[in-house]
């Protein structure tokens, strides 16, 4: 087994009108064991930036901790809070200074700038960006999630319908995955009303 | 074989390991301890390979009680807890530790947490943890048992149960095993 | 005999001779033959022209896994047999199905549950519930659950190192009362009390071992089936679906219950689950 399929994870980031959600799942397993049902794999930067790391769960533990980091001094060097595209570049260029002993993380990154612009990017574990329009997704299920976000995304949804959107497309990849779901956690981000909710989920 | 299970109840933490020193087919000793105290109120139940596991958990205990000296503070489980993954995670790139932790303690006010942290640095909170084969019957059974209310007669008697089931059906049983419980009151051993 | 082959020029003819001998010998010759009054059953399956059969079967093994995952289980108590098993298919980590039918019902007083291969499972229970209808025309009486099995493990054993791969237990009611035999691809067969077969089995020996007692009543041990289905579906990330519960008495077995895992989950745990030790948000 593969060692970015270690633990499963399973990650969408969808942008609407003036709003981005992201989402993941919850499970922490070792293969094909399942240990805890409450590990979240998106990370808060700041109020308008989440971080979502998919892949081998000590290096997301390892690389959210030194991108925490990272943001706080950047916070205290600049009084200010990173913009998402900064905080994308800081990111790549983080994952390809490992570039001959890489951190098995596939990291997404939704936020919006000051003035409501959604921001979505993916990437590969070396850091090779991949900055989308509509939706992004990582994990142990990508052909599932791929699937179901082509089939149901819209542009231009208010955060309600996104939310829910991003929610089916999450609950139904998962559930053809044997390594992610068991529940799942979303993240709406929008310039007003920002909300995170807990969804219900097949358990097997 | 290796066997360490974790409960955490309502106001305490309890471990079991298998109490036997191995050396390829030769059990060498019936009552090996390999749960080692990290200062009052913090135990570390520890599998894998025998150097690791000694040197590194005696390695946390003694920068634990440093930090307690140098700050006049003790650290809280949690802190200890993640103290430990860093050095894991450290070490993962360098010289890996072949080092399976479950981390358990009480703390003032915050109750008592038990924390699951394998030999890769994956840490996490949990209810019920454990290692080795024995965990594959002992967690699905632990599962169907546990409970928000947990006491320490419960808990004690789970450790019983998951001991007879790994000795019923794991054909590389352990004899002998090791119960402590941590709570208000301190780490203590319980006799089986 | 007419065996067809892949007509491949080169290859062909090489070595199918001493393949085909080993098929029809593999069927277990004159034994089944007789039994079965000429069993319908193709006597020789087309062999691929390849030098080395063994290993060539090995490999397609390889590629045509499904059934990865699987959780069954059986038990007998002082009412009967119970059978349970989850309804999930997947190829690797992906999910194929959530809905197979994992119980084999090979006549109304005996079942079989499949763990491994699904065609080598389906087949072979249904060769063997054949086998079982002529037993009974000919001999003017149902088979035993001993005989059964032992048939089962027959075929299987003439099939060994050919890539058959098939974990089962044979429960049902004879006139000895209720038994279980658990029959492999191995060849190996065995009475017992208490089976779980399949990678989420030893989540499910744990529940089972901790709850069963022999003087249960019927609903208590049915609950129990679900119950040790239930945690090796939670824990096992390749066992899911649905729970099916069998119970067999003297007159035959009743499927009791089909139940969604996702139900059983919130009826179970309306308030969150033991794995979960932090607030979730």
């Amino acid at each position: 087994m593969s060692i970015s399929t270690y633990n499963g994870a399973a990650i969408i980031a969808m942008s609407g009108k003036d709003c981005v959600a992201i989402g993941c799942d919850l499970r922490l397993g070792i293969q094909n064991q399942t240990l805890a049902t409450d590990f979240k794999k998106v990370y808060k930067i700041h109020d308008r930036l989440y971080l979502g790391l998919a892949g081998l769960a000590t290096d997301a533990l390892t690389l959210n901790q030194r991108f925490q980091f990272k943001h706080n001094m950047y916070k205290l060097r600049e009084e200010r809070n990173m913009k998402p595209a900064t905080f994308a570049h800081m990111v790549s260029k983080t994952l390809y200074e490992k570039r001959f002993g890489p951190y098995f993380v596939e990291p997404v990154i939704a936020g919006i700038d000051d003035d409501g612009t959604p921001y979505i990017t993916g990437m590969d574990s070396l850091g090779a960006m991949e900055t989308s329009k509509d939706f992004m997704v990582a994990g142990t299920a990508p052909n599932s999630l791929w699937g179901v976000c082509e089939s149901f995304y819209r542009p231009n949804l208010g955060a309600d319908d996104l939310f829910e959107t991003i929610s089916q497309c999450l609950l139904s990849g998962v559930d053809r995955d044997a390594l992610s779901g068991w529940g799942a956690v979303v993240y709406v981000i929008a310039k007003d009303k920002s909300f995170v909710r807990t969804l219900k989920g097949r358990m097997d | 074989m290796e066997y360490v299970m974790g409960i955490k109840g309502k106001g305490f933490a309890m471990v079991c390991t298998s109490a036997t020193a191995v050396q390829q087919i030769i059990t060498m000793k019936h009552d090996e301890d390999k749960i080692l105290p990290l200062g009052t109120h913090t135990m570390v139940a520890t599998s894998g390979e025998p150097g690791d596991r000694v040197q590194f958990s005696e390695f946390v205990a003694a920068n634990a009680r440093l930090y307690a000296l140098r700050n006049k503070s003790k650290l809280s489980t949690k802190a200890i807890a993640n103290f430990t993954r860093g050095e894991l995670a450290t070490a993962l790139r360098k010289g890996p530790k072949s080092a399976n932790l479950l981390v358990a303690g009480y703390d003032k006010g915050k109750g008592a947490s038990l924390y699951f942290l394998d030999y890769l640095a994956t840490l996490h909170s949990m209810n019920i943890a454990g290692y080795g084969y024995g965990s594959w019957f002992v967690l699905s059974m632990y599962d169907r048992m546990w409970h928000p209310d947990l006491t320490e007669a419960e808990a004690l008697e789970m450790m019983r149960l998951g001991i007879e089931e790994v000795k019923n059906r794991l054909v590389v049983a352990s004899p002998t095993y090791t119960v402590k419980i941590v709570d208000e009151n301190g780490i203590r051993t319980i006799p089986l | 005999m007419a065996s067809t082959r892949l007509n491949v020029p080169g290859l062909d003819g090489r070595c199918a001779g001493a393949s085909r001998a080993a098929a029809t010998l593999a069927l277990g010759g004159a034994d089944l033959a007789s039994l079965a009054g000429g069993s319908p059953v193709a006597s020789e399956f087309p062999l691929p022209a390849v030098q080395d059969l063994d290993r060539f079967e090995n490999n397609v093994q390889e590629l045509v896994k499904p059934e990865h995952g699987t959780t069954t289980l059986g038990f007998i108590f002082r009412d009967g047999v119970i059978i349970a098993v989850d309804s999930r298919a997947s190829q690797g980590s992906y999910v194929s199905s959530q809905t197979v039918k994992k119980v084999i019902e090979i006549n109304p007083y005996l079942v079989g549950t499949m763990a491994g291969g699904a065609a080598d499972c389906a087949f072979w229970q249904r060769n063997l519930g054949m086998q079982c209808r002529m037993f009974e025309l000919k001999n003017k009486k149902r088979i035993t659950v001993c005989a059964a099995s032992k048939m089962l493990a027959n075929t299987m054993y003439s099939y060994k190192g050919m890539g058959l791969s098939m974990g089962s237990m044979i429960g049902g009611w004879d006139p000895s009362g209720p038994a279980i035999y658990y029959v492999d691809s191995d060849g190996q067969r065995t009475k017992g009390t208490i089976f779980s077969v399949g990678s989420g089995s030893l989540y499910a020996y744990g529940v089972l071992d901790q709850g069963y007692k022999w003087d249960m009543d019927v609903d208590t041990a049915v609950e129990l089936g679900q119950r040790a289905i239930y945690h090796a579906q939670f824990r096992d990330a390749v066992s899911g679906g649905t729970c099916s519960v069998y119970h067999i008495t003297k007159d035959g077995w009743t499927k009791i219950r089909g139940n969604n895992h996702y139900d059983m989950h919130y009826q179970y745990y309306p308030g969150g689950h033991p794995t979960a030790a932090n607030d979730v948000i």
